[in-house]
């Protein structure tokens, strides 16, 4: 199915933002407004629901002309587009979003025509079902790996380095001895959380000269 | 906007196409997904974490009744997502270079696509097309996609010492503890913050 690649499960979903010309500022302002003031580390919505690689929000205004001959058109609604690159089935995804994030999802998604609202969990999965695309073509680098399994391996790559570089010339007994340590305490650690290892970086934005 | 997190860049673009076109792209889509050696140009492309195609067909947008005007559109649209590391020129420059031939595929049924070579006319015409992202996400920021296949490898060769690591001798864990070393040693790069670039 091209929406999943090995275990990593694909996600597109538009939904058609609400045109009230009465709404001060309009629903796709308030949209805006409210992603540009949340998280995106470990405080992320995003973060705390499971199973999530990378996901982005993004309102889609219109479609784009792109000049003679071709015939210009427009889009009757403006569309909040919803891309993620999560693990499992897409049931238990959208269960663990309407489980664990769902103040977040109303402030997002009450904007959007015909949305239920997360207190009814089987109306939201419905509503984002009905919204969905299906992908045409989708690549993932790694397509085994959980968030979790890929978050303990990149803290098990660090951590691994240290030790190599600390344990030169150590004699055979010593070595073992604190390998075996060392591997008891890194199992014993839970991952690190989701989007918790970044650097900050003030500029998000991107440019096309960037 | 918020094309950036960490060391990715999200891209969002939108293209329009004929509808009869969309047939030839799904069929070519379709041999790329099912002919594994179509996409080793995109695998060795490996600053690409996730990306993906969506044909939407002129009548296949969201229709929620209520109070939604339905849309009424002459083309199908073809959405593209991408997940990269490094920057916006030096993906579209990469791209251009090892897979000219594949783009070309692609997008040669949208409207107006000039080609991927040169360079410089298909930077104008994704300029054009691309649109930004509101909010990005990742789980983890400080990771690029080789850094990902990197730290799996790691971790898998480290599984495997430590199921032998208790059975054997001291000596016959320091050799094994060298292979693993020599094994792991060109996967053991610092992840961290990307450079900014100028």
């Amino acid at each position: 199915m091209p929406n999943k690649s090995g275990s990593v499960y694909g996600l597109t979903i538009p939904s058609p933002i609400i045109e009230d010309e009465k709404a001060t500022p309009s629903h796709d302002l308030q949209i805006r407004d409210y992603l540009a003031k949340l998280s995106t580390r470990e405080d992320s919505p995003f973060a705390q629901a499971p199973g999530t690689h990378l996901a982005r929000l993004v309102v889609m205004d219109d479609v784009i002309y792109v000049g003679m001959p071709a015939c210009e058109e427009h889009l009757q609604s403006k569309y909040l587009v919803f891309e993620s690159n999560c693990d499992g089935d897409l049931d238990g995804y959208l269960r663990g979003l309407v489980d664990t994030i769902p103040d977040h999802l109303d402030a997002i998604w009450k904007h959007c025509v015909g949305y239920p609202g997360a207190a009814n969990r089987q109306a939201f999965i419905d509503y984002m079902k009905a919204c969905q695309l299906d992908t045409t073509f989708y690549f993932a680098a790694v397509n085994d790996k959980s968030v979790s399994e890929t978050l303990r391996a990149l803290q098990t790559q660090t951590d691994v380095a240290d030790f190599i570089a600390t344990h030169q010339g150590a004699d055979a007994a010593t070595l073992q001895r604190e390998f075996l340590q060392f591997v008891a305490l890194l199992k014993s650690q839970p991952p690190p959380r989701p989007g918790s290892m970044g650097p900050h970086r003030d500029i998000k934005t991107g440019g096309r000269n960037e | 906007m918020s094309n950036i997190n960490g060391k990715v860049y999200a891209m969002n673009a939108i293209t329009p196409m004929k509808p009869w076109k969309t047939w030839i792209l799904r069929g070519f889509f379709f041999l790329l997904g099912h002919i594994k050696p179509l996409q080793k140009d995109l695998i060795d492309l490996s600053f690409i974490e996730f990306a993906r195609w969506v044909v939407l067909p002129r009548k296949g947008f969201p229709f929620l009744g209520n109070s939604q005007v339905k849309e009424d559109l002459k083309y199908d649209y073809l959405l593209f997502f991408s997940n990269f590391n490094g920057t916006w020129n030096q993906y579209i420059d990469a791209f251009s270079a090892v897979l000219s031939k594949g783009l070309n595929l692609v997008w040669r049924w949208s409207e107006k696509f000039p080609g991927s070579v040169p360079v410089t006319s298909f930077k104008e015409y994704i300029a054009r097309v691309q649109f930004d992202t509101d909010y990005y996400f990742t789980a983890y920021p400080h990771a690029t996609a080789n850094d990902i296949k990197s730290a799996h490898i790691v971790q898998s060769s480290l599984d495997q010492l430590s199921l032998v690591a208790e059975q054997c001798s001291p000596q016959q864990f320091a050799d094994a503890y060298l292979r693993f070393v020599l094994q792991v040693q060109s996967h053991l790069g610092e992840t961290g913050e990307a450079p900014i670039a100028g």
